[in-house]
């Protein structure tokens, strides 16, 4: 892996972030959830090909707080985080997401608010190949309404946060896969956004990678934002702060960090 | 981030919107340099007309000349030109450019005697026009007249021009190709045209009909506002006067020559010294007038008759018309780029399906998916407006000769209107915006999950557009009924059409599903691509429906165009037996007859000869010279019963019933039938061998004619066993009550021939009746039957023995019907053939799109690798069936309505006619339907397997290998 991972890659998952961050994060808890899930449900189809993918999850997640989801494949994962972004509509329960339930909001004031409020992250092919990568981490913003200067002030001063300012001007196919998917979580997070929703990021990319992209992820946990990752892989679970686990859309099982981390790291060594 | 960013402020809402279009802009930018084959082919589809209409608009601007430019055309370096005002040494007035009347005329006129008034009466003196020169002036005569001039190929009559043409003052009026002016009398130049037309060349002899002496042409030189004129140029006194003073000029061909002045003056040539030069009966064409024309109520003319000049007619419906016609043309031309291009958008929205996807995904909402598509098409119609209009303008220069040898005229500039080629560029930017709203609403209805899952949904097409489309149909059908059964307007046939045809595309969708029902009989390939382009109606209709315009365009034009075949070829009246040839001689041309025979003797296959004679009233000198002098006329005598009896003088107006009641009337269906040698009333003198050449096998005539009695071929004619002749003494006296002339009648025994056709002969009169009647005959030329069609070279050698003879003669060879719509029908059917394996083509490219994961399970149950180039070939030719066979249908049907429109119209004008009394019987109409069946099978088997083999030609056999990052 090149240099420019060096300062994602610094230091252990459990010693991320200073004290402050974990103040800041302390400060959100008490802020109240982020996102918030109540009895969630969703039915694919009618009748024979009635499928549930979720059955009634409750989940909260707190500003500076990461949460892994974990489970088998038709799991929910995927739809857990689909509905927690607004992308599609629960069966029934409600989605709130900083205040605003989103099962009542229009498809409109959905749109707003992935531009303003959720970040998303995907396994691949993050990035729109027309733009460049500052113009990538600006187009929520540029989207919103925002001047194009003044988008592209704020996209690259969340690059130079991020480390990625020498990738502002390239094009993402003269990126590697992981600096995309560093950059497409700049994105998530650039202007106001505090929730970022990551589906596999790490899903394409090979270990060394997929840990620098986890411990960037972490960091801007640790900063006040609040995140869901769904992966298959326990060692990249272990970043988070609670582990979730799924099976047949519900909700079986949820570990704490420290819990979290001896049992993964047991789960690692049988 | 966020704890610094603060929470942002929410945008202006307009300005905001405009920062999401630049985001688009940027995307849509991006990505047509990124797929420039698609990017190039919508380009190309929406730049090639507007380079078109740019390339007309420059070439039309260019040719309008300023008003200087004008007059140093049409009056060189000069001043004034000064004119003869044709009414001798009295006032004339005039306008400042234009028309010009007598003082008398003026006055009469003014009076309101009407436009008899405005008739010249007589020959008058010529005007000394240098008393309307002011001191000082300096000229040169510019003179012109007519004459026949003998060229490669025979007689023509030239425009021969006496002028100066390399003095300073005529600098400007002509330009000089090649050579030099004349300068001596013998030399003469000629236009480019003249040369062209003439077969003759710099160095040539130019030999005037009917004056001793030649004229070796010098130069050759351009008029530039007339670049089609065929003129000579001689020194002053070269020509016209040797030419007046030949006594072999025959008198009748004497072209008076109008005499004028280029003058140049100190200053200007005023109005005032205008209206000078009229108070001596000289007009003035002069510089400064042009420029700076005098208020209308400084001139005498208008002061006189004050709507003189003004136009009489409603030239603005002609305008409004031609806007009409212009405004229908580009918004089918528009709608056609639309539906064509439309698909190729779809294409693109569909490939960058994810990253639209993410666009959602980052918060953007349908408005700006929307944005993006559209976007796609503003920059493809911004750049195809570029490259339109420069391309239109440079291709303007770069075939600026040509371009003014269409239009006849030098360009007085390469002149550019900013405004309207922003207008044109404009319109390429409208036409890529309008082709991609549809993919561009299609796009933003997939749901963002939809889009980044790569999930295929089968888009339903909406149910309100069939059901509008039906309607507009039926109301479309209906209007054409009306249009045909009772309304005789064609735009009302043509707006029925329209609104059919526009139906039929609207319900297109619904009648892909009907066409999806033959599936289950065939094999797989072709059951898949029928399947495939039935679920996905979205993007097969407005396919089918790009292919349905075109097709039904040219269908329509194609069975217009067979129709009027048909008709040509049945209204073609042929003037001899095919293969038939003729030879005739009126006048001072009887005299080269011997000659011409013997020509056509010795080039064509002759296999008999038969010569044949007039009658004619009058001194001999009536027989050999043309314009003599009392000469009478003969004239065919119709019995009153056989008249038509609208034309009969004592019936008043008919009534609809009486008119309808002579429309079938034998006696009113009297078609002109022109002679291949022509005489009065159709009357011929001469023997059998008249009927043998004309290809008349009637026994009794002949014997009738040995027996010396008439044989007449039009039973109007028949007046109880007799052909009726009447001998005018002076055709030139007419009786001024509408009577007929009076003169001693003729009859003569005849036998009337049941033959229908007689090639334009009334009769044919046996010499021996023709001397016993009394009647003076003179020959009039000579019938030639031959064993074969002359061939081109024959036909050649021929013309140019005969203009050796430089002689008025004709010699006629009878081709019979040659008409030219086979080229017409072919153009048809390669356009709309083209259209059709395009569009199909775009359809492909989409369908193929889509059907990548079901070709790849296809490969994966064991599907050989030609099944994804037979798929591909028959989603084309499905596509391409559909829209020929609906656009047959849809264009057969307002090209039948137009016929019965037409036809319903001149039958209804036909009876106005009779009714009126105006009928001759010479216009019966006759409006056949026809239907192009070769055409049409070419367009509904032929294009459909052409475009399918070419998509399966151009399609790789082998899948693409997993997803590539092009979101």
């Amino acid at each position: 892996m090149s240099s420019e991972y060096a300062s994602a890659q610094a230091g252990e998952p459990a010693e991320e972030g200073g004290g402050g961050a974990r103040e800041a994060a302390a400060a959100g808890r008490r802020a109240g959830p982020v996102l918030e899930l109540v009895e969630l449900t969703r039915v694919h189809g009618e009748g024979a090909a009635e499928v549930q993918a979720l059955r009634g999850v409750d989940l909260e997640v707190a500003a500076g707080e990461l949460v892994a989801v974990m489970g088998p494949s038709g799991s929910g994962k995927s739809t857990l985080l689909t509905l927690a972004g607004g992308l599609d509509m629960p069966t029934s329960g409600r989605v709130v997401v900083e205040g605003t339930d989103l099962t009542t909001a229009s498809r409109k004031e959905l749109a707003a608010l992935r531009r303003r409020s959720i970040g998303y992250v995907f396994q691949d092919y993050n990035l729109i190949p027309a733009l460049t990568a500052a113009e990538n981490v600006a187009l929520p913003r540029e989207l919103d309404g925002i001047s194009s200067r003044r988008a592209r002030k704020e996209a690259l001063a969340a690059l130079e946060e991020f480390g990625l300012q020498q990738l502002a001007d390239r094009f993402p196919d003269e990126m590697s896969g992981g600096q995309q998917q560093r950059v497409a979580i700049a994105r998530a997070l650039v202007g106001d956004r505090r929730l970022v929703l990551a589906d596999e990021p790490t899903g394409a990319l090979d270990s060394e990678t997929g840990d620098a992209v986890l411990a960037l992820l972490r960091s801007r946990c640790d900063a006040g934002a609040a995140g869901i990752l769904v992966t298959h892989e326990p060692r990249f679970a272990a970043w988070a702060d609670r582990v979730v686990f799924l099976r047949d859309g519900s909700v079986v099982d949820t570990t704490l960090r420290s819990a979290a981390e001896s049992l993964l790291a047991g789960g690692a060594a049988q | 981030m966020s704890a610094q960013n603060g929470r942002a402020q929410p945008a202006v809402p307009g300005v905001g919107r405009l920062h999401a279009w630049r985001v688009a802009v940027r995307i849509a930018r991006r990505d047509a340099m990124r797929y420039k084959a698609r990017s190039l082919m919508v380009l190309a589809m929406i730049a090639v007309p507007i380079i078109g209409v740019s390339a007309a608009d420059v070439t039309i601007r260019s040719s309008q000349l300023t008003v200087a430019q004008e007059a140093d055309r049409e009056l060189g370096a000069a001043d004034v030109r000064l004119t003869d005002g044709g009414d001798g040494p009295q006032p004339v007035y005039q306008e400042p450019h234009g028309g010009s009347l007598s003082v008398r005329q003026a006055e009469e006129l003014a009076k309101g005697a009407g436009d008899s008034a405005v008739e010249s009466n007589g020959e008058s003196p010529p005007v000394d026009m240098t008393k309307a020169l002011p001191p000082g002036a300096r000229w040169i005569t510019d003179d012109e007249t007519y004459a026949p001039v003998m060229t490669k190929y025979g007689l023509l009559d030239v425009e021969v021009r006496e002028l100066k043409a390399d003095d300073p003052i005529a600098r400007g009026i002509t330009r000089l190709d090649k050579g030099r002016f004349p300068r001596t009398a013998g030399e003469m130049s000629a236009t480019t045209a003249f040369l062209k037309s003439s077969g003759l060349h710099i160095g040539s002899q130019v030999k005037v009909r009917g004056l001793g002496r030649s004229y070796t042409i010098v130069g050759a030189y351009e008029l530039p506002s007339e670049l089609d004129t065929e003129q000579l140029d001689a020194l002053p006194g070269a020509f016209i006067e040797p030419y007046k003073k030949s006594p072999a000029t025959s008198k009748d061909m004497w072209f008076a020559p109008s005499p004028s002045y280029l003058v140049s003056v100190e200053g200007d040539f005023t109005w005032d010294m205008v209206k000078h030069a009229n108070t001596l009966g000289v007009l003035g064409d002069s510089r400064v007038v042009r420029e700076h024309p005098p208020a209308r109520a400084d001139v005498p003319l208008y002061q006189v008759l004050p709507s003189y000049g003004k136009s009489q007619y409603g030239g603005d419906n002609g305008r409004a018309e031609a806007v009409a016609v212009g405004v229908t043309i580009v918004s089918l031309s528009m709608l056609e780029i639309c539906l064509l291009a439309g698909p190729a958008f779809a294409v693109g929205a569909r490939r960058s399906r994810r990253q639209l996807g993410l666009v959602g995904a980052n918060g953007g909402d349908r408005r700006h998916v929307r944005a993006i598509v559209i976007s796609s098409g503003l920059v493809i119609g911004v750049a195809a407006a570029v490259v339109g209009t420069l391309l239109g303008v440079a291709l303007t220069e770069v075939l600026r000769g040509p371009l003014e040898g269409y239009v006849g005229k030098r360009f007085g500039g390469l002149r550019l209107e900013p405004l309207e080629l922003a207008a044109i560029g404009g319109l390429a930017v409208l036409t890529g915006v309008l082709a991609a709203v549809v993919p561009a609403v299609a796009a933003s209805r997939q749901s963002v999950l939809a889009s980044l899952t790569g999930r295929r949904g089968v888009r339903r097409a909406s149910r309100m557009l069939p059901t509008a489309g039906l309607f507009l149909l039926c109301l479309g059908v209906a209007v054409v009924f009306y249009a045909t059964a009772r309304a005789d307007n064609i735009y009302t046939a043509v707006l029925g059409s329209g609104l059919a045809e526009i139906g039929l595309a609207m319900m297109t969708s619904v009648l892909v599903g009907l066409f999806g029902r033959l599936g289950r009989w065939l094999p797989v390939a072709p059951r898949l691509a029928l399947r495939d382009a039935v679920r996905n109606r979205g993007r097969t209709a407005p396919a089918v429906a790009a292919v349905l315009a075109a097709v039904a365009g040219s269908v329509a034009v194609a069975t217009y165009a067979a129709s009027k075949s048909v008709e040509d070829r049945q209204s073609y009246q042929a003037e001899l037996p095919r293969g038939a040839v003729a030879v005739s001689a009126y006048g001072d041309a009887q005299r080269d007859l011997g000659q011409v025979r013997a020509v056509v003797a010795k080039h064509y296959p002759v296999t008999g000869r038969v010569d044949v004679s007039r009658i004619y009233v009058g001194p001999p000198e009536c027989a050999t010279g043309d314009g003599a002098e009392k000469c009478g006329s003969v004239q065919p005598v119709m019995p009153e019963a056989n008249k038509c009896p609208s034309s009969r003088q004592d019936i008043g107006p008919l009534t609809r019933a009486q008119a309808d009641k002579l429309m079938t009337d034998w006696r009113c269906d009297r078609p002109g039938r022109p002679a291949a040698i022509g005489t009065e009333g159709g009357v011929l003198v001469g023997g059998p061998g008249v009927l043998h050449a004309l290809g008349i096998r009637d026994g009794a005539a002949e014997q009738a004619l040995a027996r010396g009695e008439t044989v007449l071929f039009d039973r109007a004619y028949a007046d109880h066993g007799t052909f009726k002749i009447k001998l005018v003494a002076d055709s030139t006296d007419v009786p001024e009550d509408g009577a007929e002339p009076k003169g001693p009648v003729k009859a003569l025994p005849a036998y009337l021939s049941a033959q229908s056709q007689s090639y334009g002969v009334t009769a044919v009169v046996p010499q021996r009746a023709a001397d016993a009647a009394g009647m003076t005959t003179t020959p009039a030329g000579s019938f030639f039957t031959t064993a074969s069609m002359p061939t081109d070279a024959q036909r050649q050698a021929l013309n140019e023995d005969v203009a050796k003879i430089g002689t008025r003669a004709q010699v006629y060879l009878e081709r019979g019907y040659e008409g030219n719509g086979g080229v017409i029908l072919l153009a048809l059917t390669l356009f709309a053939g083209l259209i059709t394996i395009g569009a199909s083509g775009i359809t492909t490219g989409l369908a193929q799109a889509d059907a990548e994961p079901d070709l790849r399970t296809l490969a994966a149950i064991g599907a050989a690798g030609r099944l994804r180039r037979t798929l591909s070939g028959f989603q084309c030719a499905v596509v391409a069936a559909m829209g020929v066979v609906l656009g047959s249908i849809a264009g057969v049907l307002p090209a039948v309505a137009l016929r019965r429109v037409e036809k319903r119209h001149q039958w209804n004008e036909y009876r106005r006619m009779l009714m009126a009394g105006w009928s001759d019987g010479s216009n019966v109409p006759h409006v056949p339907v026809a239907i192009p069946w070769e055409t049409l099978a070419l367009l509904v088997v032929g294009v459909p397997v052409g475009a399918g083999l070419l998509a399966a030609l151009v399609t790789r056999s082998r899948p693409e290998l997993g997803r590539r990052a092009e979101g």
